[in-house]
C-alpha cells in the first residue's frame, strides 16, 4: 500500500499561480514553495456548484471557466511529465516516459493498437491510477509527484472534476431507473438534495435522453446505455470528460448518437479526452495523440489544423456539422456498395430464386420468432446460403441477426417455419399454423459438429489453463484420439496465427489474443459451416486484419461462413450481403430491441400508487412481518382476515392481478403440488372419498387448502413488495434499517450499496451464464449427458468463465463507482427522501390488526 | 477488513484508504452477491429418489468468495446471496442462509490459518459436516412450516432421503470448488495486477 501522503500541505508540492515548466518538476526545488492548496479547493469546488459552467443545451450561454481562472496554472485540465506505468512491478513498461499538456476546453483523442497504453493513459488523466513515476497534474491540483507519490486529497478533489465514460456501458449502470443512476454521482458529491433533481434533468436532457428519466436503462440499446452513462457523468458537471472506446461496442447508428453528443459537450466548453480505435472519430479531435508501445509517437493536428482553442466556437461547430454529414454519406455509400453486391436485397424471397442454380447448405423458410415477452424479431424470413459461400448479414441493432444465429444454430427455436442445416432439420415446420417443433437429440449432436458458432465476444468462454488445453475442448468432447487432438489443435492455432501462445494462459492474453484463442478453439471442430457473430467487434486493425485473412482461408477450404457484421470492409468479403432490417421498413423500432416505451405508463400508474408512495422502510418492515407471521394461520376465520388485508394491499398497490398471477405462476404451480401432497397424506378426519388406496378425508382438504393460501398470500406480498419498490427504494431503506449496526463497526452504507449493485448486476450475470452455456455445448460440453466425469469436466468448462466474466465485471464497475466519485461517508446526499407519512401509519395500523387478528382469533372465534 | 489480499492496489489513488471498503471491494462483493443469487435460481434435479429436491450451485460461489476474500466475505455473500429469496418463501431463505453460512464461514476460516491444498480441502469436508447438519436441523424445524408433517415424520426422512441428498450436493459442492479453484485464484492474481 502506498502510505497517504496527504499529511498536511507543508508536504505539498502543489504551486498555484505560478506555472512551472514541465521539466522542473523532477527537481526537488519546488517543495520551496509550500502554499497551502485550500484556496485553490475552495475555487474550484464552488465552480462545480454554478450551474452555468457547463451549459447542459445548446441554447445555454457558454461559459468556459473563465470567470473562475486565477491563474495560469488552471489553464490546464491535465499535466502528465515522464509518467511511467508498470503492470508487473517493472519488468515492462504500459507507459514509458508519457509528457502530455491537455489544454481546458481541448478536445484530444488519443490513438494507438491494443496493449499501446491508451486506456492505461485514459486512466490517469482521469484520476482513476496513479502512475509508478512522473508527476501529474490534474485540474490544477498535483495529485502525483515523485516525492510525494499519490496524494489521496488532491486526487479525490481534482476527480470531482472529471467525469469518465468506458468502453462497456453495461458496467456503468449502477441501478435500474435511470433518473437514480444518473443522480448517483451528484449523491455522491453531496449535492443538495433539491439540486440533484434539476442536475438529472439537465443531464438527460443533454444527451436527449429526457424522455426515459423512469425507464430501466439495463434494457435499452448499447447506445442508449452509453448516452445515460455519459448523462450520469454530466450530472456531476465535470470539466473534463474522458472517455475511453465509448462507441467500441456500438452500431453505426448508436456510434453516430454517442459521437453527436461529444461534440456538442466538446462546443459547449468541456475538455474531452476520447481514447478511439476510429480515425473518423479522432479526427474531430483538436490534437490527435499516437500511440505505440507505452510512448507518445507523434501529435497530430485535427480537423482543425493548428489545434488552437482560441479558435471562434461558432466555427467549430460548423466544422462538425459538416463532418457528421460527411460521416453519415461515407456510411451510406457503403452500404449501397454492399447492396449492389445482393442481386435482389428488397426482397428476400426473390434472393432465393436468382441464386438458386447452387447448392444450399442452410435453408431458413418462412421463419418468424419473437422474444420471451412478446416483442417479435423475425417475422416470416426465408433465405438460404449456398455450400462453401461467405454471407455477410447486416442490419441495424434489433433486426434479429443475433437472433438468426442462435436459430441456425438450435440455441433457440422458432415460433414458426422451418430451418434446415446441412441436411439436419434444425426446426421442422407443423401443421397448418407451420408451428415449429424444435430439433431431436441426435439431430442436434450432428448439428453441433457441423456448425461452429462464434458468438459475440467468445472470449469470453475461455477457462483452460493454456490456450492449448482450451482450443482441445472440443475436439477432446468429439472423442477423437489424443493424437488428432494435438493435431487439430496445431492446425487451428496455425489458421490463426497463435502457434506461439499454445502454452500460455489464455487469461494472460491481450483481448485481441484472446479473441483469436477463442476463434480457434471453435475452428478445431473443424465445422463445415461456421457463423461468426460481429468478430472484429472492438478489436484493432491488426486483430482484425487476422480475422480477415481467415474469412479468405476458409473459404478457399470450402467452409461456409455466415457472417454477422457492421463493418463496410467485412461486407466486401462476402460473396452476398443480406440485409434483415428490410423485415421492419423504416419508421419500425429506432435502433434498439430491448428498450420498450410502452413500459412507461404502467410503470407509472404503479409508481404513483398508494403502496408505492410508502416508506420503503415501513413497507418491508411490515410485509415481512406479514409474510413470516402468515405461517402461523391456522383457522378459517384467520384466513379470512389475512385474505382480506392482502387483497386491499393489492388494490393499493394498483397492480393488475392477472399479471400479478402471471409473474408468479412457476410458484403457484409449485403449491399446486404441495396441495396435491398435503391432501394426499393427511389421513385423519372423515373420509370424503377414495382414490385407488389413498383416503381423501376433510382434514386433508382443509389442511392442503390453509397451506396452499397461506404460501400463495406470501408470495403476493413478496410480489407487490418487489414491483413498487425500486432498487434505489429498496437500498436506502436497506441502509437506514442497518444503520444501528454501524455501532458494532458494520459498513451499513457500504452493504447497502453492494445489495443495490448485486441486484442491477442480476439480469447481466443470467445472460452471461446463459450464452457460456450455449457456447460450450455447442463444442460438446454438456452438464445433462455423459459419464460424471465427463458432466464435472463440462461443469468447469462452464463455471470458469462464470468467474471470469464475474470478475470483469468487478473490474469495471469499480472504475466506474470511481469515476462517479463514489466514496461513502456522511457527506453523500440523498435525492429520494424518506420520510414517514400518514400512509405509513395506516400501513403500520394495518399491519397490527393483521398479526392481532392472527394472535387473538383462534382465542375469540 | 482488511484479510483479503486480493484486493489490493499498487497504483491507487490513495481515495479509497479512508476506513471505508475501496470501491474495489465493493465491486467484487456486488458481483459475488449478484452470482449467488443468479446460482441460487438454477435447480438441477441430481437425486432422483427425491426429485423434489433440486441442487443449486450458489454454495460454490459462497465457498470460492471466502476462498478468495475471507470469512468476511463469505458471510456477506452469503446472507446477502438469499435475500431475493426472502420474498418469495421466508423461512426456506432464512435456512439456506444459514445453511451456506455453515458451509462457507468455517471453510474460509480454516483455509485463512493453513494456506494449502491441504488447508482447503479441511475447510471443505469441516464446511460441508457443518452445513449438512444445519440443513438437517433446518428441515426438521422448515419442513413443518411449509408441509403439514410433524417433526417426527420429517425426522423419519433423514436417513432415506435427507442426508444422502444433502451429502451428494456438498459433495458436488467441495469437489466442483476444488477443481476450478487454482485457476480462478491465478485469476484473481491477475486481475489484482491489472489493478495494480
Amino acid at each position: 500500500m502506498i502510505p497517504n501522503a496527504g499529511d498536511g500541505g507543508a508536504s505539498r508540492p502543489a504551486v498555484p499561480g505560478i506555472r512551472i515548466p514541465a521539466r522542473s518538476f523532477r527537481l526537488p526545488h519546488i517543495r520551496l514553495f509550500p502554499t497551502s492548496y485550500s484556496d485553490n479547493h475552495r475555487l474550484f469546488r464552488q465552480s462545480l456548484w454554478m450551474d452555468t459552467r457547463i451549459p447542459m443545451t445548446d441554447s445555454s450561454p457558454i461559459t468556459v471557466t473563465t470567470t473562475n481562472r486565477t491563474d495560469a496554472a488552471d489553464r490546464f485540465a491535465a499535466e502528465l511529465h515522464d509518467v511511467r506505468f508498470s503492470y508487473d512491478d517493472g519488468a515492462s513498461w504500459a507507459l514509458d516516459g508519457v509528457d502530455l499538456d491537455i489544454r481546458m476546453g481541448e478536445h484530444v483523442a488519443i490513438v494507438g493498437a491494443n496493449g499501446s497504453g491508451k486506456s492505461t493513459l485514459g486512466r490517469l488523466i482521469a484520476g482513476l491510477a496513479a502512475p509508478d513515476a512522473g508527476t501529474v497534474r490534474l485540474m490544477g491540483e498535483t495529485v502525483y509527484s515523485p516525492d510525494a507519490r499519490a496524494d489521496a486529497e488532491a486526487y479525490r478533489h481534482a476527480r470531482h472534476g472529471i467525469g469518465a465514460v468506458f468502453q462497456n456501458p453495461e458496467d456503468q449502470i449502477v441501478t435500474t431507473v435511470t433518473a437514480d443512476d444518473v443522480a448517483f454521482g451528484p449523491e455522491n458529491l453531496g449535492v443538495p438534495r433539491e439540486r440533484i433533481g434539476e442536475r438529472v434533468d439537465r443531464a438527460l436532457a443533454a444527451v436527449d435522453m429526457a424522455g426515459s428519466a423512469e425507464a430501466d436503462p439495463t434494457r435499452m440499446s448499447g447506445g442508449q446505455q452509453q448516452r445515460v452513462a455519459i448523462a450520469g457523468m454530466l450530472a456531476m458537471r465535470p470539466g473534463m470528460l474522458v472517455m475511453d472506446e465509448p462507441t467500441a461496442m456500438l452500431d453505426v447508428a448508436a456510434r453516430a448518437e454517442v459521437m453527436a453528443v461529444i461534440d456538442r459537450l466538446h462546443a459547449a466548453g468541456t475538455t474531452v479526452v476520447h481514447i478511439t480505435h476510429g480515425r473518423d472519430e479522432a479526427d474531430r479531435a483538436d490534437r490527435i495523440v499516437v500511440m505505440e508501445a507505452g510512448r507518445i509517437v507523434r501529435i497530430e493536428s485535427g480537423h482543425r489544423g493548428a489545434g488552437l482553442i482560441d479558435t471562434d466556437r461558432t466555427n467549430d461547430t460548423d466544422r462538425t456539422n459538416d463532418t457528421d454529414r460527411a460521416d453519415t454519406s461515407r456510411t451510406d455509400s457503403a452500404q449501397s456498395d454492399s447492396t449492389l453486391t445482393d442481386s435482389a436485397q428488397s426482397d428476400s424471397d426473390r434472393v432465393d430464386e436468382a441464386e438458386t442454380p447452387s447448392d444450399p447448405i442452410i435453408t431458413v423458410d418462412h421463419v418468424s420468432f419473437a422474444y420471451p415477452d412478446g416483442t417479435p424479431v423475425i417475422r416470416d424470413r426465408s433465405l438460404t446460403v449456398n455450400r462453401g459461400e461467405t454471407v455477410a448479414i447486416v442490419g441495424r441493432n434489433g433486426c434479429g441477426k443475433s437472433t438468426l444465429a442462435r436459430l441456425l444454430c438450435a440455441l433457440d427455436v422458432p415460433a414458426h417455419g422451418g430451418i434446415s442445416v446441412d441436411g439436419i432439420p434444425v426446426a421442422v415446420p407443423r401443421g397448418p399454423h407451420r408451428i415449429s417443433r424444435a430439433a431431436k437429440r441426435a439431430d442436434l449432436a450432428r448439428l453441433r459438429r457441423t456448425v461452429g458458432y462464434v458468438m459475440q465476444h467468445p472470449e469470453r468462454q475461455l477457462f483452460a489453463d493454456t490456450v492449448g488445453e482450451d482450443v482441445a475442448y472440443g475436439p477432446r468432447n468429439m472423442g477423437l484420439s489424443e493424437a488428432d487432438v494435438a493435431d487439430r489443435v496445431t492446425e487451428s492455432l496455425r489458421l490463426l496465427g497463435i502457434e506461439h501462445l499454445a502454452d500460455r494462459s489464455p487469461f494472460a492474453l491481450s483481448g485481441g489474443q484472446q479473441r483469436l484463442a477463442a476463434i480457434a478453439g471453435i475452428l478445431a471442430c473443424r465445422p463445415k459451416i461456421l457463423i461468426m457473430d460481429e468478430p472484429t467487434s472492438s478489436l484493432d486493425e491488426r486483430a482484425s486484419a487476422r480475422i480477415h485473412e481467415l474469412l479468405g482461408t476458409l473459404r478457399r477450404q470450402g467452409v461456409t461462413v455466415v457472417l454477422i457484421t457492421h463493418h463496410a470492409d467485412e461486407m466486401r468479403l462476402a460473396d452476398r450481403v443480406i440485409d434483415l432490417s428490410e423485415a421492419f421498413p423504416s419508421g419500425g423500432e429506432p435502433s434498439d430491441r430491448r428498450y420498450r416505451s410502452d413500459r412507461h405508463p404502467r410503470r407509472s400508474r404503479v409508481r404513483s400508487s398508494f403502496v408505492a408512495k410508502l416508506d420503503p422502510r415501513v413497507k418491508m418492515t411490515t410485509f415481512l412481518i406479514m409474510m413470516f407471521t402468515a405461517f402461523a394461520i391456522t383457522t378459517p376465520a384467520q384466513l379470512a382476515v389475512a385474505a382480506a388485508i392482502v387483497l386491499a394491499i393489492l388494490a393499493a398497490a394498483r397492480l393488475s392481478p392477472v399479471k400479478l398471477l402471471h409473474t408468479i405462476r412457476m410458484f403457484l404451480a409449485l403449491f399446486a403440488i404441495m396441495w396435491v401432497l398435503n391432501l394426499c397424506f393427511t389421513q385423519s378426519g372423515t373420509v370424503l372419498a377414495t382414490i385407488g388406496p389413498l383416503p381423501i378425508t376433510d382434514d386433508g382438504l382443509w389442511v392442503a387448502t390453509l397451506y396452499f393460501c397461506r404460501l400463495v398470500l406470501v408470495i403476493v406480498l413478496g410480489a407487490v413488495i418487489l414491483h413498487t419498490t425500486t432498487p434505489t427504494a429498496m437500498t436506502d431503506a436497506f441502509e437506514a434499517l442497518l444503520r444501528p449496526l454501524q455501532r458494532f463497526g458494520m459498513h451499513t452504507d457500504e452493504l447497502a450499496l453492494v445489495m443495490s449493485l448485486a441486484l442491477r448486476f442480476i439480469p447481466t450475470l443470467t445472460a452471461e451464464t446463459r450464452s457460456i452455456i450455449d457456447a460450450q455445448s455447442a463444442r460438446g460440453g454438456s452438464i445433462e449427458t455423459g459419464s460424471p466425469a465427463k458432466r464435472l469436466r463440462a461443469a468447469v468448462a462452464i463455471i470458469i468463465p462464470i468467474f471470469a466474466g464475474t470478475l470483469r465485471h468487478a473490474d469495471n464497475l469499480s472504475l466506474a463507482l470511481d469515476a462517479r466519485s463514489y466514496e461513502g461517508g456522511a457527506h453523500r446526499t440523498h435525492w429520494h427522501r424518506l420520510a414517514v407519512g400518514w400512509r405509513d401509519a395506516a400501513l403500520a395500523a394495518v399491519c397490527v390488526l393483521y398479526v392481532a387478528a392472527i394472535a387473538l382469533l383462534p382465542f375469540v372465534v | 477488513m482488511s484479510e483479503s489480499s486480493h484486493i489490493t492496489n499498487a497504483h491507487a489513488t490513495g481515495v479509497a484508504d479512508s476506513g471505508r471498503w475501496s470501491t474495489k471491494r465493493i465491486a467484487v462483493y456486488a458481483l459475488f452477491v449478484a452470482l449467488t443469487m443468479v446460482t441460487s435460481f438454477i435447480e438441477l434435479p441430481i437425486f432422483p429418489a427425491a426429485p423434489w429436491l433440486k441442487y443449486d450451485p450458489s454454495g460454490i460461489v459462497c465457498l470460492v468468495a471466502g476462498f478468495a476474500f475471507g470469512p468476511a466475505a463469505a458471510a456477506i455473500v452469503s446472507v446477502l446471496g438469499f435475500i431475493p429469496h426472502v420474498f418469495g418463501d421466508p423461512w426456506g431463505s432464512l435456512m439456506a442462509v444459514l445453511v451456506a453460512l455453515a458451509l462457507s464461514v468455517p471453510a474460509s476460516l480454516i483455509y485463512r490459518k493453513v494456506h494449502t491444498r491441504k488447508g482447503a480441502t479441511i475447510g471443505i469436508l469441516v464446511g460441508a459436516v457443518c452445513a449438512i447438519a444445519i440443513a438437517l436441523l433446518g428441515n426438521l424445524v422448515v419442513t413443518p412450516i411449509y408441509a403439514h408433517m410433524t417433526v417426527a415424520q420429517v425426522a423419519a426422512l433423514i436417513v432415506p432421503i435427507l442426508l444422502p441428498f444433502n451429502v451428494l450436493k456438498m459433495a458436488i459442492h467441495g469437489v466442483v470448488t476444488f477443481l476450478i479453484y487454482k485457476p480462478i485464484s491465478n485469476l484473481l492474481d491477475k486481475t489484482g495486477k491489472t489493478a495494480k
